[in-house]
């Protein structure tokens, strides 16, 4: 490959001297509309800080994924976006975002509102002690909907959007806990997108699944495509090859690299970066 | 980072090395062999001991309402003695005993004594026939006696008051008339005409307690209304006039009843006095029975085991479902399993919501720090305190302060009759709920912690508020958990008696806590315990050996209703842990 980075060495140093830099953004990003700005974001547990001034912004109704090495804040900033960081008494934080311009942090905000317009799907699936039905509609219940038809309907297009319902409309009522983890997992993406969600929050959704299930979430991830703006951490370089269209590259809690999924894996514009994806450090 | 493997050669130099013991084999301690014996015995010994109690109380409780054999003995001295076999055991006899015995039989009895180095056997017969010889029980030594047999036509007779009678039938009068003769031919004509008689006999006692207390009841009422129209608007109100003439009118009404239902007992009782049965007892007197007097009578001697196993039936019956009499030594514990059953429900159902309450808190919202801490200590040390000082709390507290205040409050006109300031089934309740408190935070907390924290942050995460997770996720799979500080909670309260002896356990309750009038539930009313009722059997009874198997066949009542409580809460628990079986990553 005759294609050179065009920087190369100044990310290492910088968070050496712990020196801010600026990241390094694709112009085509500019282009895009955004469902989720993220400007200027730090934050610290205690005294050690996660996140270093991130300024990133997610594309709607695209798949944009976050890689890193572990430990390099994909989780913190994925859970600062629906403020489950709050429920940390340590966690402080500066700097701001917006969920479709409106204000994440703004001190009137209330998080309970504000996380009824975010769907979050965890590492481990992570059902209720309920059945099928009532885990999927679960959003819906706390919200005081009663009406049994719009529950029911509501319940089969998520599972359908999740892709279970064909294994899981005859036993909507048995416990959800025995489902297998492949589809307990969708069904925690089918409880996600029941109360249509402004964004997506998946955050390794596949890290302990088998294979297979892996494969199934990956194609599930691509017919959310569109309809569903996401953002996805994985640690998968293959899946955020696959199945993203922007990457942002993560390292010690900086924004390392922000641009279309192709650019960052075929020509990205750190030598950091290819080394990272190529499996040179990381 | 793999580093530390790669950098152990390196270090090695440095080290002290250890060299591997010498020893061939793996000590026996490290294997861990003894450990699993002395675990193993342990197990083995509490479970022998919880076995042998068990046993010990079956043992002794079953046979209780088995009819054994009616045997008569004869002594050398010339006393009959008649009745059942209670206690048989060896005894080693004073010489004066063998002295005492006449010439001819002195040699054997000495030779018999020798052949059981020095010991030979005696047995108490329950001979009853109180009111002729003064004693329930007898003990007759094989050496006094001179023959032995099991005289068939030997009757026993179980009747309402002074025990059992033993003796047989001479003559049995029917509607006045009497009639002499064979005992085959009075007893057919007995057990033509006792179930009649016994039926009028229930008929009185219906009209005496249930009607009688009625009208009763509503003259009270009409008192209770008077006394409040004076307190609430003084005595010469026009409110109070009023209501004094209306008590009259209830009185006058009442009287008139209560004059048609004496009538109505007097005939009941007039008839039943013309059915008698008349038996000879062992040593040959006379006595006269009221047949309406008599529960139950039947010469065992001539039953087999069928018709045995029929007695035995039909007195376990009795024993479930009758009321006590006899000083509770006999009938049944009815109103005693009402009262435990009812009390262990109330305390359940004050105690598990407080309980769950308390360790949500603790659990859920209580910042944890030396302050939650020394809350938690202090609840494990309430498991610790003696029940008796519960006891002593709830008089003083529940009954002598709250229950003043209710009484001054709502039933002052009852005053100074205490309705609530005194010990009852609601005190009671409270107390058992409060000794059982820390039973039920205990497993509660320990649910709580143990529901994942995967759940709580998936429920936050979908725009749950904090109490809608705890309501929604947290409580729903802590149920189990919650089910078993609730099944620990019942065993110990139904099992407690100090402390109900002060707050509102009776030896004998006039009645029962729920019944028919308004407001059906007489929280205020002291009740029976089957607990209260074993104490009450064993040391406070006047005739404490017939007492005794009762004692036992009790405790096995009480242990088995505690086992079918834990039971059913077990089962419930098991259905509940059904739902949250699967699949768990
Ligand atoms: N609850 C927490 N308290 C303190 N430090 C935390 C907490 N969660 C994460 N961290 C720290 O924050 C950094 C980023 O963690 P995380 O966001 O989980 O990384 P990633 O998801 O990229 O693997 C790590 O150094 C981690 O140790
Ligand atoms: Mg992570």
């Amino acid at each position: 490959m005759n294609y050179a980075p065009a920087i190369s060495g100044h990310v290492f140093e910088a968070i050496s001297k712990n020196e801010p830099f600026p990241a390094e953004v694709h112009a085509s990003l500019a282009s895009e509309a955004h469902v989720l700005e993220i400007e200027r974001f730090d934050l610290w547990y205690g005294k050690s800080r996660a996140l270093h001034s991130i300024t990133l912004s997610v594309p709607r109704g695209k798949v944009t994924a976050l890689i890193g090495p572990s430990g390099c804040g994909k989780s913190t900033l994925l859970r600062s976006v629906n403020r489950m960081n709050d429920l940390i008494d340590s966690v402080r934080i500066e700097g701001e975002m917006r969920l479709n311009g409106d204000p994440i942090y703004a001190p009137g905000q209330d998080v309970i509102e504000l996380r009824k317009r975010i769907g979050m799907v965890f590492q481990k699936p992570n059902p209720f002690p309920m059945s099928i039905f009532e885990n999927v509609i679960y959003p819906l219940r706390i919200d005081g909907e009663r009406d049994r038809r719009v529950l029911a309907e509501v319940c089969e297009s998520s599972l359908r959007g999740a892709g279970l319902w064909d294994e899981v409309k005859d036993r909507l009522n048995d416990s959800a806990l025995r489902l297998s983890g492949g589809q307990q997992q969708r069904l925690c993406i089918a409880r996600a997108i029941s109360a249509q969600p402004e964004v997506l929050l998946l955050d390794e959704p596949c890290s302990a699944l088998d294979p297979i299930a892996t494969a199934r979430i990956e194609d599930l991830i691509e017919e959310l495509k569109g309809n569903y703006s996401i953002l996805m951490v994985t640690h998968n370089m293959q899946q955020a090859s696959r199945s993203s269209d922007f990457t942002a590259f993560m390292y010690l809690g900086r924004l390392v690299e922000y641009g279309p999924t192709q650019d960052i894996f075929l020509q990205p514009h750190l030598k950091e970066t290819e080394d990272y994806i190529s499996g040179r450090f990381g | 980072m793999s580093e530390s493997p790669r950098k152990e050669p390196v270090d090695k130099a440095r080290r002290v090395t250890r060299r591997r013991s010498e020893r061939r084999a793996t000590s026996l301690l490290s294997h861990g062999e003894p450990m699993v014996w002395l675990t193993g015995g342990a197990l083995a010994i509490a479970s022998l001991m919880i076995l042998g109690l068990l046993a010990l109380v079956l043992w002794h409780g079953l046979p209780t309402f088995w009819p054994g054999p009616l045997v008569q003995v004869q002594t050398h001295a010339g006393r009959t003695l008649a009745g059942e076999v209670s206690v048989t055991e060896r005894f080693a006899p004073e010489p004066s005993v063998v002295e005492a015995l006449p010439e001819g039989v002195r040699a054997a009895a000495r030779s018999e004594l020798e052949r059981g180095e020095g010991r030979t056997r005696r047995r108490m017969l329950r001979t009853g026939n109180y009111e002729l010889s003064g004693s329930h029980f007898n003990w007759v030594s094989d050496l006094e006696i001179a023959s032995e047999s099991e005289p068939e036509w030997l009757v026993l007779v179980e009747r309402l008051s002074w025990g059992r009678f033993y003796g047989t039938p001479r003559a049995i009068t029917i509607d006045g008339a009497r009639t002499e003769g064979e005992p085959g031919v009075l007893w057919a004509r007995f057990e033509e005409h006792h179930d009649e008689v016994r039926a009028r006999w229930e008929r009185r006692r219906e009209l005496e307690v249930v009607e009688i207390g009625e009208v009763n009841h509503r003259m009270e009422a009409a008192r209770l209304r008077v006394r409040a129209a004076e307190l609430a608007s003084g005595v010469d109100s026009d409110e109070a006039r009023a209501a004094r003439g209306e008590s009259q009118r209830v009185a006058t009404a009442a009287e008139e009843d209560f004059r048609s239902l004496q009538a109505q007992i007097a005939t009941l009782r007039e008839q039943n006095a013309r059915y008698t049965l008349e038996l000879e007892t062992a040593d040959g007197a006379r006595a006269t029975l009221a047949l309406e007097e008599v529960v139950r009578a039947f010469a065992p001697n001539r039953l087999g085991t069928a018709a045995r196993l029929g007695v035995y039936v039909d007195r376990t019956l009795e024993f479930l479902v009758d009321e006590p009499r006899e000083a509770n030594s006999e009938g049944g514990v009815f109103p005693a399993i009402f009262g435990t059953v009812l009390m262990t429900l109330i305390m359940a159902v004050l105690v598990v919501p407080f309980g769950v309450l308390a360790a949500l808190y603790l659990r859920e919202y209580a910042r944890p720090g030396p302050i939650v801490s020394a809350v938690r200590i202090a609840i494990n040390n309430l498991a610790g305190v003696p029940s008796i000082v519960f006891g002593v709390f709830g008089l003083g507290f529940f009954c002598y302060i709250v229950g003043v205040q209710v009484d001054e409050l709502l039933f002052a006109a009852k005053l100074p009759t205490p309705t609530y300031g005194k010990g009852g089934l609601v005190w009671a309740s409270l107390t058992l709920a409060l000794l059982t408190l820390p039973v039920v935070i205990v497993p509660t907390e320990e649910a709580l912690s143990s529901v994942p924290s995967s759940m709580r942050e998936g429920s936050y995460a979908c725009g749950a508020t904090k109490w809608q997770t705890i309501w929604r996720i947290v409580l729903p799979r802590a149920m189990p958990g919650i089910m078993t500080g609730m099944i620990l909670a019942l065993a110990r309260g139904a099992g407690e008696v100090a402390p109900l002896m002060l707050v509102g356990a009776v030896k004998l309750a006039p009645e029962l806590p729920l019944d028919a009038t308004a407001p059906f539930l007489h929280a205020e009313r002291s009740f029976m315990h089957l607990g209260f009722h074993i104490y009450d059997l064993g040391f406070q009874s006047q005739n404490s050996e017939a007492a005794k198997p009762m004692v036992y066949t009790t405790t096995l009542l009480l242990i088995a209703l505690v086992v079918t409580l834990n039971l059913l809460a077990i089962w419930i628990r098991a259905r509940l842990r059904r739902r949250f079986q699967g699949n768990q990553l």
